[in-house]
């Protein structure tokens, strides 16, 4: 299920706002194709709005955000889903819905009134459940699933959508440490074996150094620093960015950099 | 291993679609039961299975004429009343997912019945007059409740908080006309708010019918949007559906076919409020509009005839019935609600 054609998404000048207040201001940015990029930021720095504006989710105060080149507004909703698939915050799976009706949701986009559900419907949908190892969950309820299983389900269904740009707003929240590097080595796979761009917003510093190769940092709705991991991650950004005083060492192992934040009582005098 | 697991995936979405299917089967052959039975009970008893011979018109011109003239048009309006109530409690408690968001409880029927009552006390309106300020009513209530529970995107909590606040609003409006009337209007106003069919005939089914041939349709075309709907507005935002247009679409559909309901038999209580939990328990899914319809169907008609029935001659309004079969469900919810710390 390798996505044939390459979607490209960018921002050009983008404020976003609810009610007034401006959460994303003047902001432009372009998605690499192919990649995994990463936004990261303090709690409230815009980022979550900026993915929302990206997909569509919301509607810029000025700008535009590209999707081909071609404005995002401009299009119909369906179009944009499409090309783009996103898995929000806080998503609610129906009291009682199984894992396969769940998935099989992402098809919807390509449901139409006289086009109804095929077989290849039901192919993607398998192929979907066995890249992200939920097949086995089949048959199973949603909300009897474990936390894991259940944001795996969601990235199924996601998946199932069948567009090449994924976006995911923060899809390790409420996961064990386990569970968290589970879902995020899964977005590795669908990146390298199904060559597909994918965006996330995530919390963790050391965990968006590790699985990006594109890290953008955030500040009061701009971009503060973007670029390969090791290049933007330093001592000074994170001060800059978190306002926490740190020291940045590159994992031998892993050669990415790895971030130890050093609380009032660790520094030395 | 490949096809295996395709096989299984498929197997496993035809056996719940069949699931409905055969509920739906089954609860359609309960409402014409119930259909019969309905027409078969009063002054002049028809054996139950003559029944539908007669409505082919396979009967005595006596048994042809007490059917079809006088018992068939009040079952087809307690079958259409309560399936528009089904339909309309199913949609609304899926797009909030709240059971407590059915159009009984969040003010609709009380807004239609409210204005209906102002029509016919302080208006001295009549028959298709008071149905058609009743649907206006039950259609602008539903649009303030919107409105007002409306802030940066639709709450669904607020919703049914705000639909709480309008309906005592309107009940306290319909309390204070009844007050200021006559006591022979009063008495009638009263009987219609208790939800009856008595007297119901050609003249009031035949607009039903019309009103329910073009909104079932709209409502079977809109299912989709509300089964993706389910998955929290972003979500559904995502996968191409466009939000507030189909929304706005389902709570009028909604809010149409709950007042077009109430303006033909009174708001009969608590239809709308169980027809959707009982039909989804009975297919096991997330959503079961149709089923609903079938359980709305076949309660008020059986209702209908119970209340006929218990203390013949005197008879007990449809509405006091579904109120004892509905009540104790509300009640139970409630105290589960409390336990498990959700709803339904």
């Amino acid at each position: 299920m390798t996505a044939s054609t390459h979607h490209t998404l960018a921002a050009e000048d983008l404020t976003l706002a609810y009610d007034r207040d401006p959460i994303v201001r003047d902001l432009s940015v372009q998605v690499p194709t192919g990649k995994i990029t990463c936004i990261v930021g303090a709690n409230a720095c815009g980022k979550s709005t900026l993915l929302r504006g990206l997909a569509r989710l919301m509607k810029p105060s000025t700008g535009t955000v590209l999707l081909d080149g071609e404005s995002i507004q401009t299009m119909s909703t369906r179009t944009v889903a499409t090309r783009l698939g996103i898995l929000p915050q806080g998503p609610i799976a129906p009291d009682g819905i199984t894992v396969a009706d769940l998935v099989a949701q992402g098809r919807s986009p390509h449901q139409q009134w006289l086009r109804r559900w095929s077989a290849t419907d039901e192919q993607v949908i398998v192929d979907a459940m066995r890249a992200t190892g939920t097949l086995e969950l089949a048959d199973r309820a949603v909300d009897q699933l474990s936390g894991g299983q259940r944001q795996r389900v969601w990235i199924a269904m996601t998946l199932a959508q069948g567009t090449d740009l994924m976006l995911l707003d923060e899809p390790t929240t409420f996961l064990d440490i386990a569970h968290q590097v589970e879902v995020l080595d899964l977005m590795v796979d669908l990146n390298r074996d199904q060559d597909r761009t994918v965006v996330m917003v995530l919390h963790d510093l050391n965990q968006a150094a590790l699985y990006s190769d594109h890290l953008v940092a955030m500040r009061d709705g701009r971009i503060v620093a973007s670029g390969a991991p090791a290049e933007v991650i330093t001592e000074e950004l994170v001060h800059e960015v978190f306002g926490l005083t740190c020291r940045v060492v590159l994992d031998e192992v892993t050669g990415s950099p790895h971030v130890f934040p050093m609380g009032r009582h660790h520094r030395r005098p | 291993m490949s096809d295996d697991a395709y096989l299984a995936l498929l197997h496993g979405r035809r056996v719940r679609r069949l699931r409905t299917l055969g509920v739906s089967i089954a609860l359609a052959v309960v409402a014409f039961a119930a259909f019969c039975w309905s027409i078969a009970v009063g002054d002049f008893p028809i054996p139950v299975l003559d029944v539908p011979g007669v409505l082919l018109g396979q009967g005595s011109p006596k048994d042809d004429f007490i059917v079809n003239e006088l018992r068939l048009p009040r079952a087809v309006v307690a079958l259409l009343v309560g399936a528009a109530f089904g339909i309309s409690g199913a949609i609304f408690q899926a797009l909030t997912r709240n059971p407590l968001a059915s159009p009984d409880i969040i003010g609709i029927t009380a807004g239609a019945s409210a204005t209906a009552v102002f029509g016919f006390i302080v208006l001295d309106l009549g028959g298709t007059s008071i149905a058609l300020a009743a649907v206006l009513g039950g259609l602008t209530t539903s649009m303030l409740i919107y409105a007002l529970a409306w802030r940066r995107g639709m709450s669904a909590y607020r919703l049914v908080l705000v639909g709480i606040g309008i309906a005592a609003m309107a009940m306290a409006l319909t309390s204070y006309l009844l007050s200021r009337a006559e006591l022979y209007e009063a008495r009638e106003a009263n009987l219609w708010l208790t939800g009856s069919l008595n007297g119901r005939g050609w003249e009031q089914a035949g607009p039903l019918l019309v009103a329910m041939a073009v909104l079932i349709p709209i409502a079977i075309a809109l299912i989709p949007k509300l089964r993706t709907l389910q998955l929290s507005e972003d979500t559904a935002r995502g996968l191409g559906v466009r939000v507030n247009l189909s929304r706005s679409g389902l709570i009028l559909v909604a809010a149409a076919l709950a007042s077009v309901a109430t303006a033909t038999a009174g708001p009969v209580a608590f239809v709308a409020f169980v027809a959707g939990p009982i039909a989804r328990r009975l297919v096991n899914g997330p959503l079961a509009v149709l089923p609903a319809a079938l359980v709305g169907a076949a309660l008020v008609l059986a209702s209908d005839v119970v209340g006929r029935r218990l203390f013949e001659p005197t008879e007990i309004p449809v509405g006091i019935i579904t109120a004892l079969v509905g009540a104790p469900y509300l009640i139970l919810l409630l105290a589960r609600a409390n336990r498990v710390g959700r709803g339904g």
